[in-house]
């Protein structure tokens, strides 16, 4: 019999509590009528691609981003600026995630020649110019829809109804997300393990190392950078449908921020890590509004915002494998403790 | 309303001012104790809140705000009040949060400040509120302007800001190249093991730089009310213009960090000529910033990214 910690290791076991973990998911939110309840397990999944591309860019690559959410924010207006303008969702979907791809290529470039704070102000700069000019000025109100932004009905899939009005499609779009993600999540794991995953690794270790090896840094850095803003791109496709419109405050810098901090709170190297962040994104502020309305009181967002701050900070200090990987490493920790007392019995009698 | 030529260089050069000023703070920090503090606009916003607080909502010497905000001693005490809120902010956050800090790699340094910022961004969003405008902090006499020409006008406003960006870069340079202190922080800058091997306090000459660099930041922020839409966000997003001011100075130089303020400031404010759009001298600030990044060949500069491997 293998011990506790080799059947976590274990394949096999990973895939059956992934897929119990997908079930659950899939369910729980289904037994709720309420649509902001469904609507907001729909914000979980897209929050959770936000951070899995943190995990990608700086968990897999070890690549700085501070403008997650603008990969994300472009890919939604794209999606919506395209149905607007009268092409089927699917298409302008697709489209959105391949602008956001574009995009992560470009600012990848200058980090070919930029590492860890200076590619962290390239970023910041991203961010702000998307958030306070792209996605808010009239110059482009051809693509942000101008002050209100674009307004998206929904969208049909195989007959399948899609909008943010009708709870059963609100369900609908939530358990496509959640198909999706699931997806996304296994390409990630098998891209840590595969050819490509590791040049990503050897490049985060020490890019110096890495092309020594003959890694080449300018293809693979790029395709990280690519790939990790796809994936946010991929949640942002889904914005408009699941909120029927999009504007610029859920891509804001403060949101990318969020993003970044969730993903180094809860463990930058692991996808789970990121669906648990997505879920406390989406439901601690909804959580906090039930909360306020049962005591009376106005609880805050803000309030959610401060403990992340505080306990980002607390745990660089004390743990900087994140929450996700300190506690494995603890439990780890711990078995393989109680298994060399179980393997030196002599020694505990004679004392 | 779109400026002139003449405006629009005196407005550039009063808010090029504040983003001197702005990266000196952030500058002095990062030198000293190597920590790129992405909550140096913040830092301002919330001790510049304190200040827009005891006047408008406390006026202990006034019976009421809109009359503490006419009066020298209601203002002097508030300004007062939120420079010693930011002492204590700068002495907290060194000594409770980096001091355990030293040694790691300089991202982390960094995604510990993001922390920082959401944690002053929230609050002061939960205390002042978060987008709506607030009145701004004057100085009683300062609201007139002088004709320089009859149709140009200079208000004291945009003097001041001028004034005092350039006397304490001036000041701060004479002090960290002449005093006794200052020689001490440049030692810690160049190499902190050494410099406590020589029997420098390296706690406190880091406590010290916090302290200046948050007090700089508190200065900055209520030197500017009077040219933004003074609310929580707008001081904190800040920082873009200030990296890219300290960009231009290489992170080091305290004199380029000025000069790189008054010309990001000339930069963003000349294309209000001719475009009316808030948003667009941020794009002005990263366009510096990736141009710095990607034509300056110093390698000190470069060397930044490339230390904080390990």
């Amino acid at each position: 019999m293998g011990s506790i910690s080799e059947l976590v290791a274990d394949r096999r076991v990973r895939m059956v509590g992934g897929l119990l973990a997908l079930v659950v998911a899939g369910i729980l939110p289904a037994l709720s009528g309420s649509i902001a309840i469904r609507a907001d397990a729909s914000f979980a999944v897209i929050f959770a691609l936000g951070i899995l591309s943190v995990v990608v860019l700086t968990g897999y690559v070890g690549q700085v981003s501070l403008c997650q959410a603008t990969f994300m924010g472009i890919s939604a207006y794209g999606t919506a600026w395209l149905v607007n303008s009268g092409v089927n969702y699917w298409v302008a979907a697709v489209v959105g995630v391949i602008l956001a791809f574009g995009l992560g290529v470009l600012v990848g470039i200058p980090a070919l020649r930029l590492r860890g704070i200076l590619l962290a102000i390239v970023t910041v700069g991203v961010a702000l110019s998307f958030d306070v000019y792209f996605f808010q000025d009239d110059a482009f109100a051809w693509f942000n829809g101008g002050g209100g932004g674009w307004g998206v009905d929904g969208a049909t899939l195989f007959g399948l109804q899609l909008d943010a009005i009708n709870p059963e499609n609100v369900l609908h779009t939530y358990w496509l997300l959640l198909a999706v993600f699931a997806v996304v999540a296994i390409l990630l794991v098998n891209l840590h393990d595969s050819g490509s995953g590791r040049r990503f690794r050897a490049i985060r270790d020490s890019e110096l190392a890495a092309a020594t090896m003959g890694v080449n840094l300018t293809k693979y850095k790029l395709l990280g950078f690519g790939i990790s803003a796809a994936v946010a791109g991929i949640g942002g496709a889904f914005f408009p449908v699941v909120l029927g419109r999009v504007s610029s405050q859920p891509f804001s810098f403060f949101y990318s921020l969020q993003f970044a901090a969730f993903a180094v709170l809860m463990g930058v190297r692991f996808v789970p890590a990121a669906a648990m962040a997505g879920v406390f994104m989406a439901f601690v502020p909804e959580l906090l509004i039930r909360l306020s309305g049962a005591m009376h009181v106005e609880i805050s967002y803000d309030y959610f915002s401060i403990v992340l701050g505080a306990l980002l900070v607390l745990q660089l200090i004390t743990a900087p494998e994140g929450v996700w990987g300190d506690s494995a490493a603890r439990i780890h920790h711990l078995l393989h403790r109680n298994k060399r007392v179980v393997a030196e019995p002599t020694k505990v009698i004679t004392t | 309303m779109l400026l002139q030529l003449e405006g629009a260089t005196i407005f550039g050069l009063a808010t090029g001012g504040i983003f001197s000023l702005a990266a000196l703070g952030m500058v002095l920090v990062y030198r000293v104790t190597g920590v790129l503090n992405f909550a140096h606009g913040a830092m301002g916003m919330f001790s510049t809140f304190v200040a827009w607080s005891v006047i408008y909502e406390w006026h202990p010497l006034a019976a009421s705000g809109a009359e503490a905000a006419t009066q020298w001693p209601s203002i002097l005490l508030a300004v007062a009040c939120a420079l010693l809120f930011a002492v204590v902010l700068g002495f907290v956050v060194e000594n409770v949060i980096f001091r355990w800090l030293r040694g790691r790699p300089q991202v982390t340094k960094a995604v510990v400040t993001v922390g920082i910022l959401l944690v002053l961004q929230a609050a002061a969003s939960l205390r002042f509120g978060s987008t709506q405008y607030h009145d701004a902090i004057h100085f009683p006499g300062f609201a007139g302007v002088v004709h320089v020409t009859r149709d140009l006008a200079v208000s004291y406003d945009q003097i001041l800001v001028i004034v005092v960006a350039l006397a304490l870069a001036l000041g701060m340079a004479a002090f960290l190249r002449f005093s006794r202190f200052g020689k001490a922080m440049r030692a810690v800058s160049d190499d902190p093991v050494a410099a406590r091997l020589w029997g420098i306090r390296v706690n406190v000459v880091g406590s010290v730089s916090w302290i200046v660099g948050s007090l700089i930041a508190a200065i900055a922020g209520i030197l500017i009310t009077p040219f933004i839409n003074f609310d929580t966000v707008s001081l904190t997003v800040l920082i873009i213009d200030a990296l890219a001011a300290a960009l231009i100075g290489g992170l080091t130089s305290l004199p380029l960090t000025v000069l790189g303020g008054f010309v990001l400031g000339l930069m963003e404010s000349y294309p209000k000529i001719w475009i009316q759009s808030p948003g667009f001298s941020k794009v002005v600030a990263i366009a510096v910033i990736l141009a710095v990044l990607l034509l300056r060949t110093d390698r000190n500069l470069l060397r930044v990214g490339a230390t904080d491997d390990g």
